[in-house]
C-alpha cells in the first residue's frame, strides 16, 4: 500500500496476512491435487508441500520477532490538545490576517486605477 | 409380506391351575425356566413368510433376468435396472434384519448370542475398498473446496480490514484512539476517538468531558472507516455586536470554505467514490471540527461562570440558550453565543431586523455602507473593531490564561497554588473591546483635526497592550526653513526642528504629553530654549481637539520666538502670541487663534498693534478686523516664517507701521 518492502512492522504483518491466505490456497491445491481420480501427481504434491512449510515457518520466525518488538501500551503520555487548539487559533488569526492583506491589497489598486484614470 | 395379518395370542402369564386332585390339591404346571422360555419365544416367530418371501424374489430374479435378456432387443434397456433392483433386494433383507433386531431389542428375553460375518467374496472385498477410496477423495474434494472458499474469504477480509486498520492508524497519530472491548461486537470492534484532554486534572472539576467528547468510529457501506458524531457536534463560538450587519457575513464564509465538506450521513452529496487518502483527510478535518468546538463550549461555560460575577465591570442584559448578552461601558451592546454555523447564519438576519427598530439608541455607532455598497466611503467608518478580531481575541484570552497555565502547573510538578487563579478574564476582555471602540473614537477626531492642518503629521503607535494606545502629533518644520536659517545664521545653538505632542490612551483615560508651554523658571531667565518643559494634560474627548490645537500653537509660537532670538530680535512670548517691541513703546504681536470647529484650518494668525493701551483681555474675544488688529488667515510654516523675518526687519528697522 504504501511503501514497497517490508519496512514497518505493520507492512510485515500485513505479509504475514497474505502468506497465511497463500498457505490456505496451497493446502487447498494439495486437497484437489489427492483427490483427483486419475491419481495425484507427486511432484506438485511436494512441491505444494515444501512451499507451505517454507510459509509456516516464515509465518512463525515473524510472528515471534512482531511479539518480541511489540511495545507496551502506554496511556497517551504526551496529550497535545491544547497546542492543537492554539495552532487553530493561529490559523484563524492567519485567515484574518490575510483577509486584511487582501482588503489592503485592494485598496491599494483601487487607489492606482484612481491614479491612473 | 402378503396381505394377510396373523395374530398369535398370548396366555397371561398368570398361573394356571392344571389339575385338581380329588383331595383339593391344586396342581400348578411346572415353572417353565428362563431359557426355554426364550425358546419357546423365539420358536413363535415365524420366519417362513420370509423365507417364502426370499424364494420369491429368487423366481422373480430369474424371471426378470429371463425377461430382461428377451427383451433386450425389444426395449432400449435402462442402464440402472439392475442396479436398481440389487439395491430393493438388499434393502428388503436389511429391513427383515432390521426388524429381527428390533424384536430382540424390545423383547428382553433374547438377547443376540453372537455374530460373524461371513467371509467376504473377492469381488466384495473390491467393492468396499473402491466405495472407501471414492469417499476419500470425496472428502479431499470437500477440503479443497473448503480451503479455497476460506482463502478467498479471507482475502476480501484482510483488504477490508487493511483499509480500516489503516485509515484508523492514520487517525491515530493524531487523535486518542482508544477501544471498549465490552462494547465489541462482531460489526464493531468497540474503537471511539476521545477528543478530551484527560492531563488537565482539576480538582474544581472546572473541565468536565462534555458529552461530545466521544466519537464513535464505526464502518460504513464499503466497509471502509466511518465517524459516529454525536449531535450537537457543530456549535461554535460567535461574537458580534448588537448593531453590526455588514462585514460579519464574508469572514463567515471564508471560514466554511477553508473547513471542508460536512459529514453527510446521506452520502448524497458525494457521488465519486473519494480515495482512501481524501477519507482520511475528511476524517481528521470533522474531528478538528469537533475538537474546535468542544473547546468553544468550554470557553461559554467559563464566560457564563465569570459573566455573573459583581465585580465585574459589565453588565448581563440579556440570557438565551446557549447566548449571552453584555453591555459595555462605551454604550455598544455585545453578545456571545454558542450555535451551529446554520443557526449563525439566522441570527445574523435576525439581528439586522431588531437592529433596523432599536437603532436609535445606538446610531453613532451604525454602520452604513451595505455588503451589497462596495464603495468605500472612507470618510463615513465605523468605530467599532471587527467583530472577527474580537472572536479570536476572546478565544486566545481564555486558551491563554486558563488552559495554558494549567497545564504548566499540572507539568511543573504539581506545584498547586492557591487553586484556581482569580482573574477575571471576561472583564479584561471586554475592557479591551471598550477601549478599542475608545480608541476609534479618538483616532476619528484625530484624523479630523489633522486632515485640516496640513503641517501636522499624525503617527500611530503600536503598544502591544490591548488596552493602551498611542498616537504622536508632530509639526515639522519645513526642510526650506531650515536651510534658509542655516544659510543666513552660524549659530551653534540648533533650533528645534520638530515638535511632538504625544497623545496617551489607558482604558479611557487620555493623556496628552507635550513640550511647548511657557515654562515659568525659563521666562524669567530669559532663555528658555534649553529648558522644555513637558505639560501633562488628562483630558476627554470633547476637549481633546482644542487642548491639541493649543498645544501645536503654542509649540509654532515656540519656534517662531526661537527663530526670532536667532535672528537676533529680543520678542516676547506668551503662551499663544508672539510680540516684538517697536521704538516707541508699541508692541506687534502674532497670534494665534485656535477654533477646532473651523473647517478650513483650525488655526489661524492674527497680526495685533498694541501701543500700550489697550487691553490684554480683549484680544480673544473680538474676531473682527478693527485698526490694531488684521486678519492674516491659516498660514503655512512658510509663510510665518517670512512674516516673522518681514516683522522682524520692520522692528530693526525702526520702521513706521
Amino acid at each position: 500500500m504504501d511503501s514497497p518492502g517490508p519496512n514497518t512492522s505493520l507492512q510485515r504483518l500485513q505479509n504475514v496476512e497474505k502468506r497465511i491466505v497463500r498457505v490456505l490456497e496451497l493446502a487447498g491445491g494439495v486437497m484437489d491435487e489427492l483427490a483427483n481420480p486419475s491419481g495425484s501427481r507427486k511432484d506438485l504434491v511436494s512441491s505444494h508441500c515444501a512451499e507451505f512449510m517454507k510459509l509456516i515457518k516464515d509465518i512463525q520466525m515473524t510472528l515471534r520477532e512482531e511479539i518480541k518488538s511489540a511495545c507496551d501500551y502506554r496511556p497517551f503520555e504526551k496529550c497535545d490538545y491544547i497546542a492543537r487548539v492554539s495552532n487553530e487559533i493561529c490559523s484563524k488569526k492567519l485567515e484574518y490576517l490575510a483577509a486584511q492583506l487582501d482588503n489592503m491589497k485592494q485598496t491599494v489598486d483601487e487607489y492606482h486605477d484612481a491614479d491612473a484614470v | 409380506m402378503d396381505g394377510t395379518l396373523e395374530i398369535s395370542i398370548d396366555k397371561l402369564p398368570i398361573k394356571r391351575l392344571e389339575a385338581l386332585e380329588e383331595n383339593g390339591v391344586e396342581r400348578f404346571p411346572s415353572d417353565v425356566g428362563y431359557e426355554e422360555r426364550r425358546l419357546n419365544l423365539i420358536h413363535r416367530i415365524d420366519f417362513g413368510w420370509a423365507v417364502d418371501r426370499e424364494d420369491s424374489a429368487k423366481k422373480q430374479k430369474k424371471d426378470n433376468a429371463g425377461s430382461s435378456s428377451s427383451s433386450k432387443d425389444a426395449t432400449k434397456p435402462w442402464p440402472w435396472k439392475s442396479l436398481v433392483e440389487n439395491l430393493q433386494s438388499a434393502h428388503q433383507e436389511l429391513s427383515v434384519i432390521i426388524d429381527l433386531i428390533n424384536t430382540v431389542e424390545v423383547n428382553d428375553a433374547v438377547t443376540v448370542a453372537g455374530m460373524t460375518r461371513p467371509k467376504q467374496l473377492p469381488n466384495e472385498l473390491l467393492s468396499d475398498l473402491a466405495v472407501s477410496t471414492a469417499t476419500k477423495l470425496q472428502c479431499y474434494r470437500h477440503l479443497g473446496k473448503y480451503f479455497k472458499q476460506s482463502a478467498k474469504g479471507l482475502e476480501q477480509q484482510i483488504a477490508r480490514e487493511a483499509r480500516f486498520y489503516g485509515a484508523l492508524i492514520r487517525l491515530q497519530q493524531n487523535w486518542k484512539v482508544k477501544r471498549h472491548r465490552s462494547a465489541a461486537s462482531p460489526g464493531n470492534e468497540g474503537f471511539f476517538i476521545d477528543l478530551f484532554d484527560n492531563s488537565l486534572y482539576d480538582p474544581t472539576a472546572s473541565f468536565r468531558p462534555s458529552t461530545i467528547s466521544t466519537v464513535r468510529v464505526e464502518h460504513d457501506a464499503a466497509g471502509m472507516l466511518a465517524l459516529n458524531l454525536p449531535p450537537k457536534a457543530g456549535r461554535t463560538l460567535h461574537f458580534g455586536f448588537l448593531c453590526e450587519n455588514s462585514d460579519s457575513t464574508a469572514t463567515r464564509a471564508s471560514r466554511i470554505k477553508i473547513v471542508g465538506s460536512d459529514p453527510d450521513p446521506s452520502g448524497e452529496s458525494n457521488k465519486e467514490p473519494e480515495s482512501d487518502d481524501d477519507c482520511v483527510k475528511n476524517k481528521h478535518a470533522v474531528l478538528r471540527e469537533v475538537h474546535r468546538a468542544i473547546f468553544d463550549e468550554q470557553v461559554f461555560d467559563l464566560v457564563n461562570r465569570e459573566a455573573f460575577n459583581p465585580s465585574l465591570g459589565v453588565n448581563v442584559t440579556g440570557i438565551r440558550e446557549n447566548y449571552l448578552e453584555l453591555n459595555l461601558t462605551q454604550g455598544a451592546s455585545v453578545f456571545i453565543s454558542l450555535m451551529t454555523p446554520k443557526q449563525g447564519d439566522h441570527m445574523v438576519d435576525s439581528v439586522d431586523y431588531q437592529n433596523l427598530e432599536s437603532a436609535l439608541v445606538t446610531s453613532e455607532f451604525f454602520d452604513d455602507s451595505n455588503a451589497k455598497n462596495k464603495t468605500k466611503d472612507l470618510t463615513k467608518k465605523t468605530v467599532l473593531p471587527n467583530r472577527v478580531s474580537c472572536e479570536i481575541f476572546l478565544q486566545q484570552t481564555f486558551h491563554e490564561q486558563v488552559f495554558v497555565q494549567a497545564k504548566k502547573r499540572t507539568t511543573s510538578g504539581g506545584k498547586m497554588h492557591s487553586g484556581p487563579p482569580t482573574t477575571n478574564l471576561l472583564g479584561h476582555f471586554c475592557m479591551s473591546v471598550a477601549h478599542r471602540i475608545f480608541s476609534n473614537k479618538i483616532l476619528k477626531a484625530l484624523d479630523d483635526l489633522v486632515s485640516r492642518v496640513p503641517y501636522v503629521h499624525l503617527i500611530s503607535h503600536p503598544t502591544w497592550n490591548s488596552r493602551t494606545s498611542s498616537w504622536t502629533l508632530s509639526v515639522d518644520v519645513p526642510q526650506s526653513i531650515i536651510h534658509a536659517s542655516c544659510q543666513a545664521q552660524i549659530s551653534e545653538k540648533k533650533v528645534k526642528t520638530q515638535f511632538r505632542t504625544k497623545v496617551l490612551v489607558n482604558d479611557d483615560c487620555i493623556k496628552v504629553e507635550g513640550e511647548g508651554a511657557p515654562n515659568v523658571v525659563g521666562l524669567f531667565k530669559g532663555t528658555s530654549e534649553r529648558i522644555c518643559s513637558i505639560n501633562r494634560y488628562d483630558c476627554d474627548l470633547a476637549d481633546l481637539p482644542m487642548i491639541l490645537l493649543q498645544q501645536v500653537a503654542s509649540q509654532i509660537i515656540r519656534w517662531l520666538h526661537a527663530e526670532a532670538l536667532m535672528v537676533g530680535i529680543k520678542a516676547n512670548r506668551d503662551f499663544l502670541c508672539l510680540s516684538f517691541e517697536l521704538e516707541q513703546g508699541e508692541t506687534l504681536g502674532l497670534v494665534a487663534h485656535v477654533n477646532p470647529e473651523d473647517s478650513i484650518g483650525c488655526i489661524s494668525w492674527w497680526l495685533v498693534m498694541d501701543d500700550g493701551f489697550t487691553e490684554e483681555g480683549k484680544l480673544q474675544s473680538e474676531i473682527s478686523e478693527t485698526d490694531n488688529r488684521k486678519f492674516l488667515g491659516h498660514l503655512s510654516l512658510d509663510m510665518l516664517y517670512s512674516t516673522l523675518l518681514d516683522l522682524v526687519s520692520l522692528c530693526s528697522g525702526g520702521g513706521n507701521h
